[in-house]
């Protein structure tokens, strides 16, 4: 059903959407989206629905009360299974630990537990040092060539190396591709399982 | 007087063109890996060849891998007769060359500089 709306049925919408995305930020916590992103969608959902509205019923404002209630009920319960799916919700590092140990989270979080380990990150000091030794092997029985396309690629696109003379792209990306099993045959690469073959 | 041990491995299945990149890199002088089994050039010609056209494609790329890891000198290329027209294709792991580490930190520094 086409409705015309009137400046004050705007303002009306705009107002309730407003107060439903302040609600419902205040009721997802600091770490939900920002106020205004809660009251873009919420208004979206609104408009979408505003077809449905028959002025015989109710008013547009219980109307819109309605639709942003509910619209608000179905992103808390989305944000909700997103927190569960991640492990829990967001805590801050600096937030103390609990009132019998006041140290903040951060000094008590190892490197294990950080980002970077949840990442793939090797936080393993021994381990890190042990892949700088092997990188640097490799990288000296790489040929020269080799070496060269390692050290430009580390700053530059295949396309830039290519303007600056390195070679086709087709042929740079062949080299890359050859740039794997020669950096595999010094170790930099999938390991050799004897029993994985047997 | 006390003797490295040397491992010959022959694998089940093809091995493939990283899978013998990853066992040259760890390989002790005197290891023995058997790549192929059969006729490796019928085996990688279409007419003769009873391989399905990836798996002769996958070999080719072997062949030619292994070739050019000797021609590094990584590891020396043997075969030895096991029947009619069927031989075991092996690679013999040799000394690593010795070469100085490079700096990955080095490496960049090049790179961004060039």
């Amino acid at each position: 059903m086409q409705i015309k709306l009137s400046p004050q049925h705007i303002q009306t919408i705009l107002s309730e959407a407003q107060a439903a995305a302040k609600r419902l930020h205040r009721r997802l916590g600091p770490a939900s989206p920002g106020q205004e992103d809660l009251c873009q969608d919420l208004l979206i959902d609104l408009l979408r629905r505003l077809p449905a509205f028959d002025p015989k019923r109710g008013s547009l404002g219980a109307f819109s009360g309605l639709v942003l209630r509910n619209q608000s009920s179905r992103i808390a319960m989305r944000t909700m299974k997103e927190r569960r799916a991640q492990g829990g919700t967001m805590l801050s590092l600096d937030a103390p630990l609990s009132q019998v140990d006041p140290r903040p989270m951060s000094e008590v979080l190892s490197n294990q537990d950080g980002l970077g380990a949840w990442q793939g990150q090797c936080v393993d000091a021994r381990l890190v040092t042990e892949h700088s030794i092997d990188t640097g092997r490799a990288l000296g029985r790489l040929s020269p060539r080799d070496r060269a396309i390692c050290a430009g690629l580390a700053h530059s696109s295949v396309a830039t190396l290519s303007r600056r003379g390195f070679g086709s792209r087709s042929s740079l990306y062949r080299r890359i591709s050859n740039l794997r099993f020669a950096l595999a045959l010094h170790g930099l690469g999938p390991a050799w399982d004897e029993t994985g073959r047997a | 007087m006390k003797h490295t041990p040397i491992h010959a491995a022959r694998p089940n299945r093809p091995v493939t063109e990283i899978e013998f990149c990853a066992w040259v890199a760890q390989a002790l002088p005197g290891d023995r890996l058997e790549y192929h089994r059969g006729f490796l050039v019928l085996d990688t010609f279409p007419v003769f060849s009873s391989l399905e056209a990836k798996a002769r494609e996958a070999l080719r790329k072997l062949a030619d891998r292994t070739f050019h890891v000797a021609e590094q000198g990584l590891v020396h290329l043997v075969q030895e007769r096991v029947g009619p027209d069927c031989f075991a294709y092996i690679a013999v792991a040799r000394p690593k060359p010795k070469s100085a580490s490079i700096s990955l930190s080095e490496l960049l520094l090049e790179g961004e500089a060039a």
